[in-house]
């Protein structure tokens, strides 16, 4: 089975953008091609000479980055890994091809590991292994020479890789890591190192969750070289770190553990010979095999943290940190604990590190790993040992970057709510607040008003129980916004959140009222339309607080819609804006203290104001507040669903009223209502030559003919396919009549061109499906899958949209009968077929290919396949030897041509197309209805 | 330890471009298993850099309040976010940015991701924050041209396949990874006798001549008030930089600093990895006790295993009793006229010999300046020719009285375009800053003695040590108006 292509040889420059574009959206450039022929281009181009090795690099690159794109079974994953062996094999140990060797070994062992399509297939795991041991075993440059260390290197990722997805599948090479990594000298005892470590700790692991532990065990297990074992792979596994809440039993003490002992100590010896990053990575490795075997000590970290106490490096604070939580005092004294939390601090504030380090440190601070933890580390607390003079020192300044400012202000504000009985923080701290107040008041650029905000979210957070401070805080606030109207949304937000965060606190409440209080004191003949905007949106969110009488709220509004010309000028915006606040009036409070001002409000603006749309819904609140019960009243103008919901969701204002967070409600539907089914095509008989035939001219060249057609535009262009529209399995009774239903479709690809949408009425659950057609018209004829959208409304008046089940477009489906005049007898079709079988053959044309393909006819007779698949396609046919010829065309204009002849117990397929690109459609084609039973 | 995906993403002219992204499926195919139900995968880079964009507030800068960018709850106090990529939120992304780049990596999580579990507590954590700051350093070391940062960027994703081909980074300085021309070829042949493992942070070895050269250099920033009832502040810290040019797999330095008998102790030290041992006493004087440290004046001793490029030693801070310049500024509007008195007054104890020595008098939301008339008992003025800044040079000497000042006017246009702007500096709000540097000379009077220079090294190398006072902030602001504050306990 196995077919050949001449594709067209891309330039290096064609290759890169092609791979950017890929890199850049994996999906959307699949769309304009498909997978298989893609991963195709992609492994010829690595195996042609003519490639270019960087562009081979890249192509390795996207493989290791993008595999469960490419390789989406597993055959297309075992080849991939073929070739790319072989390339491989083929490179030869010269220092020049080492750079392609590591990407081709990264490459094997990321398809392997990612898409889990290999996991099975031995052959393909042993040649990697063999391939990757092969490269670590040559310690010290021996055999190949210092120029493949690299290659040395990454192939000891790609076993640590394994190691870490497939944990214990290295366990039984113990001995050999441990050698290797002893013999190493060169900087790769690194690489070396971090292998063995981890090799070592699951092995240990694995040890410990088995039942009868030998005291020779671990003995054993460290000088064990024995075949690696593959089933370890195809289970589940468990990836996790071992730390102090995984509950894993220790080993025994019984158990003899000198050798481990000595292990441990010399690694842990020359940790210091690791970059730093490398040194955490083994110290977490060591801290688990200790916290797994109870006679490992934790004091045997004591010299390396001697070590790291100083360090500026934050791989190793933070593994110190670790160090911490995972031993506590077992490692560290109350004196270390302390000092540790001093340097913590110290480097929280260090003005030598990065803004982002010291926040990082200032969080570690929130979290700190205490020796007795007295909760769960996951909110924020105080270190115990934390004092008031540690939080002085990361006390915010003005000149800090925003989070620095926020971060610092949240910590000492937490020291002083932990430190009550000192006012005087608390004092400073408002201070702070209060000059970060006078930025915003002089000028507030966006950053530092939201920063301002944020903060006084922080301060209300921790001290909304001060009331000294909290109605100071609320003076402060109400003068800002007397200044500074466009703060609005910053003020309602505010109140939102506070509110939020303190479900029963009365500050955000209180804040309302307040800026209530400045808003209707207002002259309001001074008030601009720009201005009243702003406050008609406080005012509504103030009405929202039962608590807050709105009598002021609604004389003031009949004030300002009397005195302005607001009415007269008749702008829209600002009569909805006016109606918001009643509707949240009407919605929130207890009318009957402002019965008579309100319906006064609402009449007049029903009256006056000069816009029709603002007078009927003024009219329309005045009926509902003089005809309706409050609550009736309250549901009707509630924001969501309720039993009219679906006539407040069509009126304009209360779509308009509040800018954010609303729209045109259509409700998503998740479970599929609707579905389609393709409607089999009718069996109509083999076409025969009807017309007369007289006329035509045995020797003339049909071929000409033929190819003359395809100048018509249009011509030959479409495949209709006939689908029912039914409901889909499981519906909801709701959904059992459905009208209006607007159909989407998508092919989510460039090689057909889009089809328009399709309206049906209505559809009925008991009634007849729907019968449709739909005209798909191929740019190019590739298998495609139907995404369909509906959109339709329910017997209740909502609208819902709900996807459809994708719907597989076969091959086959694509097939069209030679597209000839009908007079045309089959004899012509047949020398056509030779004449185009001889023309492709021959042409020299960069999309026409040659193919062949056999397959077993001894389950069923070869006449029996060309009927059942074939039968409108056949334009010749002879016994003994059996032999078909088989033209197949599928539009726009592709010709496929088989010619089928039977041999013994086998058949053989010769196939012709112009379009190589279709090879692998007809391979699997052919395969699948060759093996159907 | 490991990471998902790494991108650097491009923000020039207004326009942002992934320039580099990386993503490791193998790490990815474990954070599916790990994160479960609250496992997001890494989207394509235009998702991604969109939804970055938007949770850094970088999006729709025109409009004034947006309730997902703005709200006052969502307050980021560290460096890590949440990104929501449709339905579903990729945390922890760790944003680091420098110049017109933002660097971005997300770490593997070992455990579901709701509730999020603390920072502290992730392996990756930290290996992300060492591999983009290694990138940063990469790319900020030699920052010229666009070009030069295209081909640098163009060097990193082979520099990756070398420190971090599947997604668990081993090495991070990729300087050092440069100078070796992005491969591990070594500088030498492997002895069949070497018994001694070579450092992987020193993956080659020095020939030539023998040299250790060792940098103190120390800065101060300070913001003065000249107020009664503000409290001045000042800020010295140093660094000790060395470069070791020493045959030999594993040569050892000893460096010890050394303090005058009245000088003020190093506090916060923070040493480099490829120190040995630190004496533990040193490391308990610190900024956060009131611990008596100031009978301790050294020898503040360090040994080391010196890597091959320049490197940061030590880093730590002082309290130095006086700021080396005190000065005062004086600003007052009369009528369209700013009248402006500066003085500064060099303290007796500072070494008396700058390299230079400016104070800048910017003027801000004012416009350009009209008219200038100042005079200055010492060195020269100018306006800048932006005409907004008066840039006074006091040369390299103060005179003997140590004092110098600066008085005079200067005329704004009655109707300005007020450039350029500046929203701390509205009204009296204004600034003189200074820029110094005094080489030979530091302000806690910290010093490496030449001789106390420690090298166990097969050739006897040549030992240049150094120090320099550097400027940096420093601030006087105008007494007659409001001043941003910094308030402390």
């Amino acid at each position: 089975r196995r077919f050949s292509g001449r594709a067209m040889a891309l330039s290096n420059y064609d290759w890169a953008q092609k791979l950017a574009a890929f890199h850049a959206n994996p999906a959307g450039f699949l769309e304009s091609t498909t997978t298989q022929n893609f991963v195709g281009d992609l492994l010829r181009a690595l195996t042609d000479e003519k490639t270019g090795e960087n562009v081979k690099k890249q192509i390795l690159g996207v493989i290791q980055e993008f595999p469960t794109w490419l390789f989406t079974n597993s055959q297309a994953a075992e080849r991939a890994a073929e070739s790319i062996f072989s390339i491989y094999s083929q490179l030869p140990f010269v220092p020049k091809s080492v750079n392609l060797k590591c990407h081709l070994l990264l490459s094997v062992t990321t398809i392997v590991i990612a898409t889990d399509h290999l996991i099975r297939n031995e052959k393909v795991l042993k040649n990697l292994m063999r391939q990757l041991l092969d490269a670590v075993c040559d310690t010290n440059d021996r055999k190949y020479g210092g120029g493949f260390r690299p290659l040395r290197a990454v192939a000891c990722d790609c076993l640590r890789e394994f190691e870490t997805c497939y944990p214990g599948l290295l366990s039984r090479k113990l001995d050999l890591l441990h050698t290797l990594q002893q013999k190493e000298v060169t900087p790769l005892h690194q690489a070396y190192t971090l292998l063995y470590s981890q090799v070592l700790k699951n092995a240990i692991r694995t040890l410990s969750q088995s039942r009868n532990v030998s005291d020779g065990a671990i003995r054993e297990m460290l000088t064990r070289n024995e075949e690696i074992k593959w089933k370890v792979m195809a289970k589940a596994q468990d990836l996790s770190a071992v730390t102090i809440t995984s509950g894993l039993s220790s080993l025994p003490s019984t158990v003899e553990t000198k050798e481990l002992k000595s292990s441990v100590t010399l690694l842990l010896e020359e940790s210091f010979l690791l970059t730093p990053v490398s040194q955490a990575a083994l110290l977490r490795e060591l801290i688990q095999v200790v916290l797994l075997v109870r006679s490992l000590p934790p004091a045997t970290f004591r010299s390396q943290l001697l070590r790291l106490f100083g360090t500026m490096d934050i791989c190793l604070l933070h593994t110190m940190l670790h160090m911490k939580a995972t031993f506590t005092d077992s490692l560290f004294t109350v004196e270390d604990e302390n000092f540790l939390l001093k340097r913590l601090v110290c480097m929280a504030h260090h003005p030598l590190l990065s803004n982002p380090l010291k926040l990082f440190y200032m969080d570690c601070l929130l979290h700190f790993p205490e020796n007795r933890p007295i909760n769960s580390n996951l909110e924020e607390n105080l270190p115990i040992l934390f004092t008031p003079k540690m939080a002085a020192c990361l006390f915010p300044t003005l000149f800090n970057d925003s989070s620095t400012m926020l971060s610092c202000l949240n910590l000492v504000s937490l020291m002083c709510v932990e430190n009550a009985e000192e006012d005087r923080g608390l004092a400073e701290i408002f201070d702070y607040l209060m000059s970060l107040y006078k930025l915003v008041d002089v000028n507030g650029s966006r950053e530092r008003t939201v920063t301002f905000f944020r903060a006084v979210y922080i301060f209300v957070g921790y001290f909304h129980n001060n009331e000294m401070f909290m109605v100071e805080l609320t003076q402060y606030m109400v003068k800002l916004y007397q200044r500074h109207c466009t703060l609005a949304p910053h003020m309602i937000n505010l109140i939102n959140s506070t509110q939020n965060l303190l479900e029963d606190a009365k500050w955000p409440v209180s804040l309302a009222e307040a800026l209530q209080k400045m808003i209707v004191e207002l002259p309001s003949k001074q008030l601009s339309p720009h201005k009243l905007m702003w406050h008609l949106r406080v005012l509504t969110r103030v009405a929202k607080e039962t608590t807050i009488l709105q009598k002021v709220t609604v004389q003031f509004l009949l004030n300002v819609v009397r005195v302005s010309d607001m009415c007269r000028s008749g702008e829209w915006r600002v009569g909805n804006a006016v109606l918001a606040v009643c509707r949240s009036i009407l919605h929130h409070q207890n009318l009957e203290p402002i019965f008579s001002d309100l319906a006064d409000l609402l009449q007049h603006i029903h009256l006056q104001f000069q816009d029709v749309d603002i007078q009927d819904h003024a009219h329309f609140y005045y009926a509902l507040l003089t005809c309706l019960s409050h609550e009736k009243l309250a549901r009707i103008v509630a924001e969501g669903t309720g039993n009219c919901s679906r006539a407040k969701t069509r009126s304009l204002s209360s779509l308009m009223s509040e800018s954010t967070g609303h729209s045109i409600s259509v409700l998503p539907i998740k479970h599929p209502v609707l579905k389609l089914i393709p409607v089999p095509e009718e069996h109509s008989p083999n076409l025969t030559a009807a017309g007369d035939t007289s006329e035509l001219d045995y020797e003339e060249d049909y071929l000409e003919k033929y190819l003359g057609q395809f100048c018509i535009v249009g011509f030959a262009s479409t495949i209709v396919m006939k689908f029912h529209l039914t409901f889909a399995e499981r519906v909801d009774p709701e959904h059992h009549r459905v009208y209006a239903i607007h159909l989407h479709f998508d092919l989510r690809n460039s090689h057909y061109e889009p089809l328009s949408d399709l309206y049906v009425p209505c559809l009925f659950f008991n009634g007849e499906p729907h019968v449709f057609s739909l005209p798909f018209k191929p740019r190019l004829p590739f298998p495609i899958t139907l995404y369909t959208s509906a959109i339709f409304t329910r017997e209740d008046g909502s609208t819902c949209c709900s996807q459809l089940e994708p719907l597989d477009v076969g091959f086959s489906r694509l097939f069209l009968t030679l597209p000839v005049p009908t007079n045309w007898p089959s004899k012509i079709k047949a020398s056509l077929f030779d004449q185009l079988w001889t023309s492709l053959e021959q042409a020299d044309s960069s999309q026409s290919a040659l193919s062949r393909f056999c397959f077993q006819t001894a389950q069923r007779p070869l006449s029996e396949l060309v009927t059942l698949h074939f039968q409108k396609y056949v334009v010749s046919q002879k016994s003994d030897p059996e032999s078909y010829k088989i033209f197949l065309f599928l539009p726009p204009q592709t010709n496929i041509l088989f010619s089928v002849e039977q041999l013994d117990r086998m058949a053989k397929v010769d196939i012709v197309t112009d379009n190589w690109k279709l090879l692998p459609f007809i391979n699997s084609y052919l395969i699948d209805i060759t093996s159907q039973k | 330890m490991s990471v998902r995906a790494v991108w650097l993403l491009g923000l020039e002219k207004g326009e942002t471009s992934v320039k580099l992204s990386r993503r490791y499926p193998t790490v990815e195919k474990r954070a599916r298993i790990f994160n479960g139900e609250s496992y997001t995968k890494v989207p394509e880079d235009k998702v991604f850099q969109n939804a970055l964009l938007a949770e850094l507030g970088m999006t729709d800068l025109d409009k004034n309040f947006v309730e997902h960018r703005d709200s006052c709850c969502r307050i980021n106090k560290t460096s890590v976010y949440e990104i929501a990529i449709g339905d579903g939120v990729l945390w922890p992304v760790l944003v680091l940015t420098q110049n017109a780049n933002l660097y971005a990596c997300l770490p593997l999580v070992e455990q579901s991701l709701t509730p999020h579990p603390s920072l502290m507590s992730l392996r990756g954590i930290s290996s992300a924050f060492a591999l983009l700051t290694g990138l940063m350093t990469f790319l900020n070391m030699a920052q010229r041209n666009e070009s030069e940062i295209a081909t640098k960027v163009a060097q990193l994703p082979a520099m990756l396949m070398h420190a971090c081909p599947l997604g668990t980074p081993t090495d991070t300085d990729f300087g050092l990874m440069q100078t070796l021309s992005g491969s591990l070829v070594p500088q030498n042949a492997i002895s069949s006798v070497q018994a001694q493992k070579q450092p992987a942070w020193k993956p080659g070895v020095y020939k030539g001549k023998p040299q250790v050269n060792v940098c103190v250099t120390e800065q101060i920033t300070s913001m003065q008030y000249d107020k009664k009832d503000v409290i001045d502040m000042w800020q010295e810290y140093g660094t000790v930089s060395c470069k070791c040019d020493l045959e030999g797999i594993m040569p050892t330095v000893t460096v010890s600093l050394n303090l005058p008998i009245n000088g003020s102790p190093l506090q916060d030290i923070l040493v480099h990895p490829c120190v040995s041992a630190v004496d533990s006493t040193i490391l308990t004087f610190n900024s956060v006790d009131d611990m008596d440290d100031s009978l301790f004046n050294g020898p503040y001793k360090f040994p080391f295993t010196p890597p091959l490029d320049v490197f940061k030693l030590c880093y730590y801070t002082s309290q130095v009793p006086i700021p080396p310049i005190l000065g005062s500024y004086q600003m007052k509007e009369e009528e369209q006229i700013l009248k402006i008195a500066v003085n500064l007054k060099l303290h007796e104890s500072v070494k008396n010999g700058f390299e230079y020595c400016e104070a800048h008098i910017p003027f801000f939301n004012r416009g350009p300046i009209v008219h200038a008339e100042c005079k200055v008992s010492h060195g020269q003025l100018e306006v800048s020719r932006e005409k907004s800044l008066l840039v006074w040079l006091i040369g390299q000497k103060f005179p003997k009285s140590l004092e110098v000042s600066l008085t005079g006017m200067v005329i704004f246009p009655a109707n300005h375009s007020a450039q350029p702007t500046d929203p701390f500096c509205t009204g009296l709000t204004a600034y003189v800053k200074l820029y110094f540097r005094i080489p030979d000379y530091t302000l806690t009077g910290c010093y490496v003695d030449q001789h106390s220079v420690q090298v166990y090294s097969s050739a006897k190398p040549r030992i240049i040590t150094s120090k320099e006072l550097l400027s940096s902030e420093y601030y006087i602001w105008n007494s007659k108006g409001d001043a941003p504050m910094a308030i402390k306990f």
